[in-house]
């Protein structure tokens, strides 16, 4: 009878289940795969790298072009990014992070890369103010806090932050942008925007721990 | 000069964020390289942000990248010899290798491996299946794979070996739809791998479930799945 039971209650659960939660099982088998994926690479299979490149592609594109605004920069990272990938993939151990974290962290340290080497010098100069591109990088970047899971702890703790450090800390992860660049946007002298943003963080970490 | 244990967290996170200079973050990564616990608070730092990244409205991307990708790949040297590709400022912190783990990971990582095997087999043969799902465990362990291939035939490929009493038999089910509920697909004899057909449904849709009870033999008497559940998944289209 308890056997019913369990077959029934994991039917009706699924039955039951919203979108969001299918979406979650979803990527919980998703990120076996990255991790499966990255194996194979490491082994010097190539399909792992065609299925990370499958699963996660469009978004690495998207992470990208959202810190280089250029769509053929953001394609010439993610390419030299995948070599990464595919060249470093032994280092990988499953035990610290998720296979996620370390491809994304590839993609975004390439992406970093470019813009520090100045290659998208005539979209970041101090220059260049409150420009109609400028403000629809805030807005993409605040949309990104924005898009979080309503439940996530992320976002919840990112929301009891002051606004100021909380716009600093996305303005670095998610626009790429240097303390320079922060103080400026937001109008502060840098040794002030570096202790907010520092607090900032320090704040995080104590309410996601 | 290092970073002091104490201000690990602040550095992680400012060396995720992108906001240490030149000099300090060539300075973490040397340092990374060595220190574990280091590397662990980065490790950290990087699963806190990711979901700014990973939330994002992906980029339509067109076959040409991957055979740019492909391309380069050709000149690239095998995973074995590293510093071929490297980029000019190594991003040393990735490397999250302990070695103590690679053990364990390596053989915890075997099934998942066959896993790989059978879904690159299946998606790049001839016939083509419509979704492959692959079935874990409660404890997430890989346990075997179905491929639908839509035209009433499903593939169950065992990946594992499962022990069944004389008085049971293994039976796959899916469920195509809420309103239709769980349909069998058929029995797996003697716990082995098979082609099952005849069992008209619905074409298969990606994130459908699948699974595979135990039940008495001849099959569930109700035409649902009344046992426990050895294997289950969600399906992915296959492309």
């Amino acid at each position: 009878m308890s056997a019913v039971a369990t077959a029934e209650t994991e039917y009706s659960r699924t039955r039951e289940s919203s979108w969001g939660e299918s979406g979650l099982a979803l990527a919980t088998d998703q990120s076996t795969d990255l991790e499966t994926a990255l194996l194979a690479c490491a082994r010097g299979d190539r399909n792992g790298l065609r299925l990370i490149f499958d699963l996660e592609g469009g978004r690495l594109v998207a992470v990208a072009q959202r810190i280089l605004r250029r769509r053929e920069l953001a394609e010439e990272v993610v390419q030299e990014a995948f070599i990464r990938i595919w060249t470093h993939a032994h280092q990988f151990a499953p035990g610290r992070g998720s296979a996620r974290g370390w491809i994304y962290a590839v993609v975004r340290n390439r992406a970093l890369n470019m813009l520090r080497d100045g290659r998208r010098e005539d979209l970041v100069s101090d220059e260049r103010l409150e420009t109609l591109q400028d403000a629809e990088q805030m807005d993409e970047i605040m949309s990104a806090w924005h898009r979080l899971d309503r439940d996530s702890r992320l976002k919840e703790c990112l929301g009891a932050l002051e606004e100021m450090r909380r716009r600093g800390i996305l303005m670095a992860y998610v626009g790429g942008y240097t303390h320079g660049e922060i103080a400026g946007r937001l109008k502060l002298p840098l040794g002030t925007a570096k202790s907010w943003i520092r607090r900032g963080l320090l704040s995080l970490r104590e309410c996601m721990a | 000069m290092t970073v002091a244990p104490k201000d690990f967290a602040t550095y992680a996170d400012e060396y995720v964020l992108g906001l240490l200079d030149e000099a300090d973050a060539t300075r973490l990564d040397a340092q990374l390289e060595h220190d574990t616990a280091l590397a662990d608070a980065v490790a950290q730092a990087r699963e806190r942000f990711l979901p700014l990244d990973t939330g994002i409205e992906p980029a339509r991307v067109t076959p040409s990248l991957w055979n740019a990708i492909e391309t380069r790949l050709a000149d690239a040297q095998a995973p074995s010899s590293i510093p071929s590709a490297s980029p000019p400022r190594p991003a040393a912190g990735n490397d999250n290798a302990r070695s103590g783990w690679r053990a364990a990971a390596i053989s915890a990582m075997a099934a998942s491996l066959m896993l790989a095997g059978g879904l690159i087999w299946s998606v790049t043969r001839t016939a083509d299946p419509l979704v492959v799902a692959v079935l874990l465990n409660e404890a997430g362990e890989v346990q075997a794979v179905v491929e639908d291939f839509g035209n009433d035939t499903a593939s169950v490929k065992l990946l594992t070996d499962f022990a069944v009493p004389a008085d049971k038999t293994m039976q796959v089910w899916t469920l195509p739809s809420r309103e239709m509920g769980p349909m069998s697909l058929g029995l797996l004899q003697d716990a082995h791998s098979a082609t099952l057909s005849g069992s008209a449904l619905p074409r298969p849709q990606d994130t459908q479930l699948y699974e595979i009870t135990l039940e008495q033999a001849g099959g569930s008497p109700t035409g649902r799945p009344t046992g426990p559940i050895l294997a289950k998944g969600f399906a992915k289209l296959a492309r």
